[in-house]
């Protein structure tokens, strides 16, 4: 589990990836479609693997957590625009989705979400036989 | 000296009707909008040369350098690493692509959307002239890795991206 505890300034612009206890969690961009019999989530999730990212949905919650390996460049550093941490999110599906079905692929950094919705009872037609 | 008060009772009988919650509500949406693509953007002040168009989605970088060499890395996720330059003058480093759209499974369905498809460049001062025929770059979940040597020729080259596998 990361820790969201924001780290200080001071700690975040320290270049050394081995000292990576104090994470922070960002909260990644995610597209989102709705089609007829599917939910489509396409999370941008640079830097992790199929085997760090976490997806479950439960009680109608569809949450990602995403674990990223420490990012350090070897040298001095002189820019530094993100920081070293996973990457979390939750969204609320309802019901009408198909949880086992659930399937998740991570290629190039994103990671695509597909829950299949449920289908719809069909109205069944009971045959009747005549006496 | 008089205070003069900021509204009298005819100004605030006078006010107009349209300045009701709606106009809050979207004042206070527009802010939050002004808010989320400010910190959005990347933290440090452009340096010279560096190419930063308001609203345009900009991959976030890291640069570190010693002795001998450069390494810049991006966030680059989705992007199809053919669709990626890198090119390389003596002091800048110009990243460019295009994000394409996973349309072709989800159609016109979109009921919500975070990421920015469409064609992107950034270009990066670099702290010291670099060699252009000394350039790799690697990409790899998502992640572009630059490695520049450092040196004081002066030519202009494309850098082919490595795809990981």
């Amino acid at each position: 589990m990361i820790a969201s505890s924001p780290t200080s300034p001071a700690e975040r612009n320290q270049l050394s990836g081995s000292s990576a206890e104090q994470r922070l969690t960002y909260r990644p961009n995610v597209d989102v479609a709705t089609c007829d019999d599917i939910l489509v989530l396409i999370a941008d999730i640079p830097g992790s693997s199929a085997s760090a990212i976490d997806v479950q949905v439960e009680d109608g919650v569809l949450s990602i957590d995403a674990a990223v390996p420490a990012r350090s460049l070897p040298g001095t550093a002189v820019r530094r625009e993100y920081g070293i941490g996973g990457y979390q999110r939750s969204f609320q599906i309802g019901a009408d989705f198909d949880a086992s079905q659930t399937a998740a692929t991570y290629r190039n950094g994103v990671l695509t979400i597909r829950v299949p919705r449920l289908a719809a009872e069909q109205p069944r037609t009971i045959p009747i036989t005549a006496g | 000296m008089s205070l003069i008060p900021f509204r009298t009772k005819r100004s605030l009988g006078m006010e107009p009707a349209s300045f009701s919650t709606s106009s809050l509500t979207d004042f206070r949406n527009e802010m939050n909008r002004l808010f989320e693509g400010f910190f959005n953007r990347p933290s440090v002040a452009p340096g010279w040369f560096e190419t930063i168009e308001p609203g345009r989605w900009l991959p976030t970088i890291d640069m570190a350098e010693s002795d001998e060499t450069i390494r810049v890395r991006a966030d680059l996720p989705g992007i199809d690493p053919n669709d990626v330059d890198v090119s390389v003058s003596e002091d800048r480093l110009v990243i460019s692509g295009e994000k394409k759209t996973e349309a072709e499974s989800v159609g016109n369905g979109w009921t919500h959307r975070e990421s920015h498809p469409g064609g992107f460049s950034r270009a990066i001062p670099l702290p010291e002239a670099v060699d252009p025929s000394k350039v790799a770059a690697h990409y790899d979940k998502g992640v572009l890795t630059v490695n520049l040597t450092k040196s004081p020729t002066s030519a202009s080259r494309k850098v082919p991206v490595i795809t990981a596998s």
